[in-house]
């Protein structure tokens, strides 16, 4: 056993890295060197791993390592704003959503620059379905700590949830001023375009998308991944455009030569299924269908993403 | 003595007791520790002190793509004119909005306690800072002035001499010798890259040094006058709104340039 240690170290540490969620592994191996008493030969990287190991304990509900490292972390970092939310986040898994937000409140009573804490009250009120407050206190909590690209996100996700397709495009646009070079944000914000029915603006946003994912790509190469799904985005904007008058919320004009975008983004879509192979016979099918009628007679399919 | 470039003998005492003490233990490592415990932790700022700091950092995030943005024409206009009426208005600054039109002065940092406490926290890692190097250059001078310390083992020209060799007045010297308090000084400004070495990357000593007592007074704590800074990022703002271009203006050439159906 005691050979595996160093190697079990090397994963956990490898796992903090890439920020892995394996709640189920990190126990496992955390577990036996908490029982090893290793923990105090690791040095600094022992509260690194202490604090590991009590979030995937709590995720896989065994309270009893978490309070143990949780113990052994507030006897050497007392008033620690880090250990107080992990006591926090500890005292969520098995007490009511009230008396966490109650110990958050008081802790932001005493030190109300504790970003952490905020975003733990914001996470339950939002499993508690407060979906109105959450938004409140998340937007305020943005406009003190505006870097933070992960809130706008969740802030665009709680509007879209309420459909408030609007209000959520703006505030993915904060998260595309601090991460530009993010294309997933990119075709997020185009996905919530295209939902708000600001039908320019998606088609512009997907292209934008696809301009960072297909930097290298040539005609030669297939899509792959979420370059399919943005150009399935063109594909689906072209259509929209070509059937009905589509009007813009956002005042974004049309662009150019719509009939040669609907054109590439066809090949595009149509390339990536028939160079899939075989196992991908059944979805080929089925995207020649939807393509083909629609392009060779103009058929009103109703597509509903 | 026979030859000139052979004439002198050190005693080994000397590289034991003086050039090691000097080279590593007493110019920086020492002084690391003592500004450690010296610290005191980090001031927390209220949040609405931090809203205040950042506001500036959201129209340099907002103007640093202003040319090729990302976002939309009405969006990029919203953000860009909200956050215009806001330094106007003042909602950023940490006590509200300026009441009336009394003149907007800079806190005096006499009376501002938080803001003399961070002057205190500034004028105590200066003090040991400059402590420790009064205590050494007093000893260095008292104690080993007159002496040479090592042989650098390669030639070096008349010029040099007045740095290597302070605190000897001897025409004649081979240049090659060094003098202790001249070797003093070249480890006081040059072994910041040891230092990082042993002490790890934030170490005191060599932050010290950029910041050194000989490089002039620096403020500690100035309070910074935001009202001002909000009105000079209103200019920024309008100069940059005028820059703005949305990236994806002619994406669609691009694409289609790219795929050659253009």
């Amino acid at each position: 056993m005691l050979a595996s240690l160093p190697s079990a170290l090397q994963t956990l540490a490898n796992y903090r890295i890439h920020n892995t969620r394996a709640s189920k592994e990190v126990v496992e191996k955390g577990k036996v060197l908490l029982d090893a008493k290793t923990a105090s030969s690791l040095g600094d990287d022992a509260w690194a791993f202490l604090e590991q190991l009590t979030l995937a304990a709590i995720d896989v509900a065994n309270y009893e390592v978490a309070d143990e490292c949780l113990r052994q972390l507030a006897a050497q970092f007392p008033e620690s704003p880090r250990v107080d939310v992990l006591s926090g986040i500890r005292m969520e898994a098995t007490q009511p959503p009230e008396t966490a937000l109650k110990f958050y409140d008081e802790l932001l009573e005493t030190d109300s620059s504790n970003a952490a804490i905020y975003k733990r009250r914001i996470s339950v009120l939002i499993r508690i379905g407060k979906i109105e407050q959450a938004v409140t206190e998340l937007s305020d909590y943005l406009d003190t700590f505006y870097t933070d690209v992960e809130g706008w996100v969740e802030l665009a996700e709680l509007y879209s949830s309420c459909n408030q397709y609007t209000s959520a495009t703006r505030a993915l646009s904060h998260a595309l001023l601090l991460a530009p070079q993010n294309p997933f944000y990119v075709l997020q914000f185009a996905e919530t375009a295209y939902t708000a029915d600001d039908i320019p603006l998606a088609i512009k946003m997907f292209m934008l998308a696809l301009d960072i994912i297909d930097r290298h790509a040539s005609e030669e190469s297939i899509p792959t991944g979420v370059s399919i799904r943005a150009w399935y985005g063109v594909k689906l904007c072209c259509r929209a455009l070509s059937e009905r008058s589509c009007s813009s919320a956002s005042d974004t004009l049309l662009p150019k030569n719509l009939p040669l975008l609907d054109e590439l983004s066809t090949e595009r879509v149509l390339t990536a299924y028939s160079a899939a192979g075989k196992d991908n016979a059944t979805g080929r099918e089925l995207v020649l269908s939807w393509m083909g009628p629609s392009d060779r007679s103009g058929s009103r399919l109703h597509f509903v993403r | 003595m026979s030859s000139p470039a052979v004439s002198l003998y050190l005693d080994p005492q000397i590289r034991d007791w003086v050039l090691f003490p000097i080279t590593l233990i007493l110019v920086g490592i020492l002084r690391h520790y003592v500004v450690l415990l010296l610290q005191s932790p980090p001031k927390k700022l209220p949040k609405a002190a931090i809203r205040e700091q950042r506001a500036l950092s959201r129209s340099q995030i907002l103007r640093a793509t202003s040319a090729n943005s990302p976002i939309p024409p009405s969006y990029y206009r919203s953000i860009s004119s909200r956050l215009h009426t806001a330094f106007e208005a003042g909602t950023y600054l940490k006590d509200g909005p300026p009441q009336g039109d009394a003149p907007s002065t800079p806190a005096n940092p006499m009376t501002d306690p938080a803001a003399m406490d961070g002057m205190m926290a500034g004028m105590k890692t200066q003090m040991v800072m400059m402590v420790p190097q009064m205590v050494i250059m007093g000893w260095i001078n008292f104690f080993f002035q007159g002496f040479v310390l090592i042989k650098l083992p390669f030639p070096l020209t008349l010029g040099f001499k007045s740095m290597l060799q302070r605190g000897i007045e001897t025409q004649d010297m081979d240049v090659r010798w060094v003098s202790s308090l001249s070797w003093y000084f070249l480890n006081f400004f040059g072994l910041n890259g040891l230092y990082r070495l042993i002490l790890g990357n934030d170490n005191y000593t060599s932050q010290a040094m950029m910041s050194s007592p000989f490089a002039g007074t620096n403020q500690p704590g100035q309070p910074q006058d935001y009202v001002k800074l909000f009105k000079a990022e209103k200019d920024n703002l309008a100069f940059s709104e005028g820059l703005y271009s949305w990236l994806g203006d002619d994406v669609e050439t691009r694409l289609l340039r790219k795929y050659s159906k253009l």
